[in-house]
């Protein structure tokens, strides 16, 4: 890469299964489906003569300038979820995602106050699962996706008999 | 431990054995209590069933309607069953809130068809309020609020008790969390009762009316009214319409509401230092009486708007796991302020009572050069601290000052033995502080723009607050050295920390330095 990434030297990151990316894809296939629907909607309403405002240009514009940014996501996804990855360091894990919106996050051990694991309905197939850390903090927003269930499983274990052993308050 | 109610009733059963009834039994809130938190709603009733025979009264007409007056002891009997019904259920909420101080918790019971038993253990208290809205004062009565760590979204209530009572049960249950009290801790719960003196406390500063008024008349949202003001006269005077004052109408009453609200808060504030913590009391017609244990503050903000610097004005708020989120309208903005206004040297004293042990040689300059300072226009060097006349604060490196022309000599940071600062604004000033041991968890983020100028930001995350601590646009080597060091200052604050009471004998405070000098390198 060009630019130098922000993540601390000297870590070796754990990536999630690449097989998140169709649970990506599902994800913006139905959220896109639904905006570009709905901003055809002036459109439709045009042509069949009920409204005569926005001029056919415009109505075609609209989603159609939708649809490239949404396709221009679409090419965006499978280097984003190469990106997210995580490390479990002795005292704290480590969590990065993002390629122009970089974000790396550390989490003590010590601070974490519950672990959550979700399933999605596209996910359950795939056999991968959702990671949530919280801390007394509502802004930490430590969230792995992607994982496969085992490994889920594991750093669940491993999170909490991690964090037992180094328990603060708050 | 005791976490069921036979538990409960055990517990209190011991302590009858060892000192007699005195905290044996559930204590029963004052019981004109329901009367003074539910009189809007009594008020309403006689309001909506008598206005009308009132009228007709005073005109000399017979009370009721004629065409009602068959009708009329329906009416009457419906009104008085209400009413009835609405004082039963006083009375029963009355009889059934129950609360008792025992075995390291304080336990509330309520309700009589839904029944909730609330407990909260005494070490874990974050914050402890007595509050005396008006109608409370003129009975002499109080809630006393007791917050634990869930981001404000419950507490412990105890609505109303004497006024006195409610002060003695606080002064209880803080000698009962600091661990002063009890010589032999939970074997005996009752100790405490015999022993629960006030702790005193020693008044620090005060915020004379005069200097509230003026904070009020220049703060940002004076500012953003005369501006309003202004349009909307030039506005009314271009397009020929007087049809704007109809709407300055409810603007100006809803800015009168505003500002008596803070006013009204404000009043009379008092900062206050005792063994219990830090204490604030505050209000005009609504009193209210703060304590915060040491330890208990999470983050710490000061700031000052552009017009308070003509007076050197600053703002302190604080980040407590038990006030939540300030968004609840003007009460919660009230409780997480620790200073509404005051001076340079205020708020000195305010950081001198929220981190005793500043953890630097020179906390005056420090402090000083956090609040008000400013790089020189060449930058800070880069590494090795040379004199540095900053209070060795790392700001942005020279490079981003296209990307904040202003900013780029004010953000930045430095860390002291036992807290992170962090600065930002030229104009906004705020000044952040987060002691190490606080630290949650923390992000490097950045932005495209951002990688250009190779800086990034640190958020810190703390519980939910005022306080957002974050570090804007430090350069991207310092960054990343921050988050190592940081990471490392948090977890060896984290492991000398010391128990949750504050005031057990000497819990070897000596242990620090051993763990002390691979820090200094980090600096920054």
């Amino acid at each position: 890469m060009r630019t130098e990434a922000i993540d601390p030297p000297g870590i070796d990151w754990l990536r999630v299964s690449p097989k998140y990316v169709t649970v990506r894809l599902a994800g913006w296939a139905l959220g896109n489906l639904i905006a570009v629907s709905l901003l055809s909607l002036p459109l439709v309403l045009v042509l069949t003569g009920v409204w005569t405002w926005p001029p056919v240009w415009l109505g075609v514009a609209i989603p159609a300038a939708w649809l490239l940014l949404a396709l221009w996501r679409l090419l965006l996804i499978p280097r984003q979820v190469r990106s997210i990855g995580y490390a479990e360091r002795e005292d704290d894990l480590l969590i990065r995602r993002g390629i122009f919106f970089q974000r790396t996050l550390v989490v003590p051990y010590g601070r974490m106050q519950y672990v959550d694991i979700a399933v999605g309905p596209v996910e359950r197939p795939l056999g991968l699962c959702t990671l949530k850390l919280h801390t007394a903090s509502a802004t930490t927003n430590a969230e792995i996706p992607g994982l496969p269930a085992s490994e889920g499983a594991r750093l669940r274990e491993q999170l909490s008999a991690r964090g037992e052993a180094r328990l603060a308050g708050l | 431990m005791a976490l069921t109610p036979e538990g409960a009733g055990r517990a209190g059963a011991d302590t009858a054995g060892n000192e007699g009834n005195v905290d044996a039994g559930w204590l029963r809130v004052h019981p004109a209590s329901p009367f003074v938190r539910g009189w809007v709603a009594l008020a309403a009733l006689l309001f909506f069933f008598g206005r009308d025979s009132f009228e007709r009264l005073l005109q000399g007409d017979p009370v009721f309607d004629e065409r009602l007056a068959g009708r009329a002891p329906w009416l009457l009997l419906g009104g008085g069953t209400l009413l009835l019904l609405t004082v039963l259920g006083y009375v029963l909420s009355w009889y059934f809130t129950r609360y008792q101080v025992a075995g390291g918790y304080v336990r509330v019971n309520t309700g009589f068809l839904f029944k909730q038993q609330r407990q909260a253990r005494l070490d874990r208290v974050q914050a402890i309020d007595v509050i005396q809205p008006l109608l409370a004062r003129i009975f002499g009565l109080a809630e006393l609020r007791f917050e634990v760590a869930d981001a404000g979204e419950s507490a412990v209530r105890l609505a109303y008790l004497r006024a006195d009572e409610a002060r003695q049960l606080r002064a209880t249950i803080l000698a009962r969390a600091s661990g002063a009290a009890d010589g032999t801790p939970s074997p005996e719960p009752g100790q405490r009762e015999t022993a629960a003196e006030e702790a005193p406390e020693q008044v620090v500063l005060t915020v004379p009316p005069p200097r509230l008024v003026g904070s009020l008349l220049l703060s940002e949202q004076s500012v953003a009214i005369v501006a309003g003001g202004i349009a909307s006269v030039l506005l009314s005077a271009v397009t020929e319409n007087r049809n704007f004052a109809v709407f300055l109408i409810p603007a100006a009453i809803g800015l009168v509401a505003s500002y008596w609200s803070s006013f009204n808060k404000g009043y009379n504030f008092t900062a206050a230092v005792s063994p219990d913590g830090i204490r604030l009391r505050y209000g005009l017609l609504d009193t209210q009486a703060q304590t915060v244990p040491p330890g208990r503050i999470q983050a710490l903000k000061v700031s000052q708007p552009p017009l308070w610097r003509m007076f050197g004005w600053y703002r302190v708020q604080v980040n407590v796991a038990g006030y939540g989120l300030a968004a609840s309208a003007g009460e919660g903005s009230a409780r997480t302020t620790l200073l509404p206004v005051g001076s340079l040297a205020d708020v000195l004293e305010i950081l001198s009572l929220v981190l005793p042990d500043p953890g630097t040689q020179d906390p005056l300059g420090v402090f000083t050069a956090g609040i008000t300072g400013l790089a020189d226009a060449a930058g800070t060097p880069s590494s090795g601290d040379g004199q540095d006349t900053d209070g060795g604060f790392v700001t942005s490196p020279r490079r981003a000052r296209f990307l904040a022309p202003l900013g780029w000599r004010r953000n930045g940071f430095t860390a002291t033995e036992t807290a992170l600062l962090l600065r930002s604004g030229r104009w906004w000033r705020s000044f952040v502080v987060v002691p190490h041991q606080r630290t949650q968890s923390m992000a490097l983020q950045q932005g495209p723009l951002a990688r250009r100028f190779r800086v990034a930001d640190l958020v810190l995350h703390t519980t939910a607050g005022p306080v957002a601590p974050r570090l804007i646009q430090a350069g991207l080597d310092e960054g990343r050295a921050l988050l190592d060091a940081q990471s490392a200052r948090a977890r060896a604050a984290r492991k000398r920390q010391k128990s949750e009471h504050w005031m057990e004998p000497a819990a070897k405070p000596a242990a620090p330095p051993a763990d002390d000098p691979q820090e200094g390198p980090h600096h920054g």
